[in-house]
């Protein structure tokens, strides 16, 4: 008696695993009208992406998650349908970094600002022939100067975008004009700084008037003392975008450190925002393409880089993801008053204006790492 | 029947449910929201995110990714902690506190520093990151709570039985499956339970431990850069949730009808 | 007990071995991880010195080891209200709704089905500046502006984290609870003992293996949250795990991270320890 109700709980439990498992399947059933579909049934099942048969050889892709899509790769698959890439997926810089160290082997990695160098320092990733990359010119000298390292080029540029102080207009009307209003008691409880020590440390130099680049221990130190002085006015370091939109829709933020991703969200969503325009000038992070040093498939990869600075692709990233992409040629296509706003696609002098994270040694990273760790331990 | 009675009881209970379900309450209405970001009041419902979520086919492969895990490692864990319970609280043998110490180990290790250090180890033996991995490391963690739940239940359970069983000329194996356990079957259905939920919402070692098919936790946290495809994956939290509930709700059912007999049998001694 | 070894074996070896293999050999790699200098070199390089110098920075660098203590003070907090709240459900479950406890108790379980992530920052919705709770307080007037102290504390962290750990402490304390001799009860009632004598004399120790071994369960991973943290705990909220994922994620200093790892290890060891000595966990070795 007692054993056959377990017998049926059991078997209702493994019903329901049953079904769950299941779901997937119904789901890949219903005609997939988008092109997001992207799975062809192989034994692995990691994403693939190009709709080709495979025949004409293998990438590898360390990617973030969601970029794995064909949008993002759209002008490579027209190019060469039959190529087999698969994407295997990092959960932030550090762990891509982390898995590339360990030996992960894929033949391309994305990493952002300030990376780059880790990468270099460490031989993980090989220079590139540009004369390979047909669309190499397209792209904008600042753009291409980041990816270049002692006069050689490392990487691709790819997504960028801005940061800044994103405000809410109506609890700040009398609007932002400098980073330092991130530490103004005036705002006690209601700023949000992104969790992040070289992040900080950017913005603390830029305060402080300091050359980021060339930091000393004393100029660290007074970084340090800046955000332990801030942090009883800042409400919560945030880790994602959503997290802090939420924190703007709800008003429980009034201004905080802010990727252009927040800033167009919010305004899309009929949100009071503005972004602020520092005296210090804004920041702005790239996204950047390179081939590892130990690829076999470099010819491919070399494609693949050169597919992502064209112009279709530049343009899905534009329109379909709200990121900047390095390529010009596509913010003609952008129509979204928001996002032309947002990225400031109509003012081609933002740039000029804008501060560019600077790549560093892993030491300086670790330096900054750790000083930001004593900030949040600090009683 | 000499018990505490309290007219306060259900109504806590209660409570506590309202409480533990008040977010998936507002899980539901934000994945029925018109709009990316989510407060009151609400600007409009639509179940468009619903018809997204089921034609995405990473959501769903994480989701079966996510199962497949938690099943292998909770029937691994629960069987190993079932074996292990039976050793440590029936019989005498050197080690017993080592052992001990060892298993509820994991217990003390917080997932990130095991997710590290199982990365290693497996890079130093040259296995490639999978599923497998991870569920090899789920199965470690889910262990001290299947070999807690099954020796908690063992210790109050007379030997005398067994002893009396083979004293009569049963074999250890028979006495094993004939009387041991169908008398903790459902103290291993309660373990197994706990395993499985500590493994389908495991982020940590999931994502240290993988490399290509995301579980659920990994790509919900990777969609968190991402707003526009963040009520998608809400709206996939509660499906799973409502699945869960009707197919406990049948479960219920059926058990009422099958069950009379032994539902009066035990009404009656349990006074 | 019996003499009987061979059953021993079998029953234990595939835990020992798993354990061996995936458990305690890794950590051993740990350990010689703390002992490095740094990362250069990548993962693998071999030919470094060990050191103690990991170990020097973290007890120089005095706020680490204070934020320890309040984590182990939190998580110690955490186990005591969630044990204690969760004993009348416990009890409830087993002594006044027998047949349909494994039903009850699974209605409570089903939430964690959903993801964790998603459950937290629904209560961040309920709780936030323009969440429920406030528009409530507002809207019916009894507030002017809206509670900004609700989100964003060590409080809020302890409150969710007893919220997230309830319905397992359950488990363990309902299975110690149903394994105890029902004819005790109805003895102690025959001799005019009442509810509350049998509760106290009877119930309550009998029920302690339970009741503790669910503590622990709590206490112990609590100690080392970090997820928690991050998503309630807001600037001043941080946990000591914080502090190591921060260098085993984005700071990349893993020789530093073990260091902290096993301090606090070495931390939590010693206090389960010194319990241990208070409340006889042999029993449950039997």
């Amino acid at each position: 008696m007692r054993t056959s109700k377990l017998r049926l709980k059991a078997g209702l439990l493994l019903l329901l695993l049953a079904l769950i498992v299941a779901l997937p399947g119904c789901a890949g059933a219903t005609p997939a009208a988008t092109e997001e579909a992207t799975a062809a049934p192989t034994e692995e099942a990691a994403p693939k992406v190009c709709p080709g048969d495979g025949s004409e050889g293998k990438l590898t892709v360390l990617e973030w998650a969601y970029y794995e899509v064909l949008d993002m790769s759209a002008d490579f698959c027209d190019a060469h349908p039959n190529v087999d890439v698969t994407f295997n997926f990092g959960a932030s810089d550090e762990d891509i970094f982390a898995k590339t160290q360990a030996g992960s082997g894929e033949d391309v990695m994305h990493f952002y600002t300030p990376f780059l160098k880790f990468y270099v320092d460490e031989g993980l990733i090989q220079p590139l022939d540009t004369t390979k990359l047909t669309h190499w010119g397209e792209v904008p000298k600042k753009f291409q100067d980041l990816c270049t390292l002692d006069g050689k080029v490392y990487c691709v540029p790819w997504d960028w975008g801005y940061t800044s102080v994103l405000y809410r207009t109506d609890k700040i009307p009398e609007g932002v004009d400098s980073w330092a209003a991130l530490t103004d008691e005036k705002y006690d409880g209601h700023v949000s700084m992104w969790d992040s020590g070289p992040g900080a440390v950017s913005i603390g130099s830029y305060i402080k008037g300091y050359d980021e680049a060339n930091l000393t221990d004393d100029q660290l130190a007074d970084i340090k003392q800046l955000w332990i002085d801030q942090r009883p006015l800042n409400a919560f370091y945030w880790t994602s975008e959503p997290e802090l939109v939420e924190g703007f829709t709800t008003g429980d933020v009034w201004l905080a450190y802010a990727w252009n991703g927040a800033y167009y969200s919010l305004l899309s969503s009929g949100v009071p925002v503005a972004y602020a325009n520092p005296k210090e000038g804004r920041n702005s992070w790239v996204g950047q393409y390179a081939i590892s040093a130990k690829s076999e498939n470099v010819d491919l990869a070399l494609a693949f880089l050169d597919g992502k600075i064209a112009e279709k692709t530049a343009t899905n990233l534009l329109t379909q993801y709200a990121y900047g992409h390095v390529n010009p040629a596509a913010y003609g296509a952008v129509t979204d008053e928001s996002l032309i706003e947002a990225l400031s696609l109509d003012d081609p002098t933002e740039l000029d204006r804008t501060n560019f994270t600077v790549p560093i040694t892993f030491d300086d990273f670790q330096k900054f790492v750790g000083m930001w760790a004593e900030v949040k331990a600090a009683p | 029947m000499n018990k505490l009675r309290f007219p306060a009881f259900p109504l806590y209970y209660a409570a506590l449910v309202l409480m533990l379900y008040l977010p998936i309450g507002v899980l539901f209405l934000f994945s029925i929201n018109d709009g990316i970001a989510f407060s009151f009041p609400m600007k409009g419902v639509t179940d468009h995110w619903y018809r997204d979520m089921l034609k995405n086919a990473e959501l769903m492969s994480a989701l079966g990714n996510s199962a497949l895990v938690a099943v292998t490692s909770s029937v691994a864990a629960t069987a190993l902690g079932a074996a292990a319970a039976i050793a440590l609280t029936r019989f005498d043998f050197k080690g017993k506190a080592i052992f001990l110490a060892a298993a509820l180990m994991p217990l003390l290790v917080p997932f990130l520093i095991l997710g590290v250090a199982l990365l290693i180890l497996f890079a130093a033996l040259d296995i490639d990151r999978s599923l497998v991995t991870v569920a090899i490391a789920h199965t470690v963690v889910s262990l001290p709570y299947t070999l807690l739940i099954l020796m908690a239940r063992l210790v109050g359970f007379d030997p005398k039985l067994e002893e009396a069983a083979q004293d009569l000329g049963a074999t250890y194996p028979y006495t094993l499956r004939r009387i041991i356990l169908p008398l903790i079957a459902p103290a291993m259905l309660a373990a197994w339970l706990v395993a499985f939920t500590v493994s389908f919402d495991e982020f940590v070692l999931a994502s240290f431990l993988n490399k290509g098919e995301p579980t659920l936790p990994v790509y919900i946290f990777g969609q968190l850069r991402f707003a526009n495809r963040f009520p998608q994956v809400v709206a996939l939290a509660v499906l799973v949730m409502v699945l869960s509930i009707t197919l406990f709700l049948i479960s219920n059912w059926l058990q009422r009808i099958g069950s009379q007999a032994a539902l009066e049998q035990r009404l009656g001694d349990g006074k | 007990m019996s003499n009987r070894n061979s059953p021993v074996w079998v029953l234990m070896s595939p835990s020992a071995l798993w354990l061996g293999v995936f458990f305690v050999a890794p950590l051993l790699l740990m350990a010689a991880y703390s002992l490095r200098p740094d990362m250069r070199g990548g993962l693998f390089a071999l030919g470094w010195q060990p050191t103690l110098k990991q170990y020097q920075a973290v007890i120089e660098q005095g706020s680490y080891l204070w934020l320890l203590g309040i984590s182990v003070g939190m998580a110690f907090m955490v186990a005591l209200v969630a044990t204690t709240l969760s004993y009348p459900l416990a009890y409830f479950l087993t002594f006044r709704v027998k047949a349909s406890a494994p039903i009850l108790l699974t209605v409570l379980i089903l939430p964690f089905w959903t993801s964790y992530l998603l459950r937290i920052i629904a209560w961040k919705i309920i709780l936030g500046s323009n969440g429920l709770i406030n528009n409530l307080l507002v809207s019916s007037g009894l507030l002017h502006e809206p509670l900004a102290l609700l989100l964003y504390s060590r409080q809020m962290v302890v409150v969710t984290l007893v919220y997230v750990w309830l319905p397992f402490v359950a488990l363990p304390i309902t299975a110690g609870l149903q394994r105890i001799d029902k004819s005790l009860l109805e003895a102690a009632a025959i001799l005019g003992a009442a509810p509350w004598e049998s509760f106290l004399r009877i119930t309550l120790p009998l029920s302690l293996p339970g009741v503790i071994a669910g503590f622990f369960m709590v206490f112990i991973p609590t100690v080392g949250e970090y997820v928690t943290p991050l998503l309630v705990g807001g600037s001043a909220g941080s946990m000591y795990g914080n502090i190591i994922e921060t260098f085993f994620g984005d700071g990349l200093n893993w020789p530093l991270g073990s260091a902290l790892a096993f301090i606090m290890l070495i931390g939590v060891l010693a206090l389960v320890g010194a319990v241990s000595r208070l409340v006889d966990l042999r029993r449950f070795v039997g």
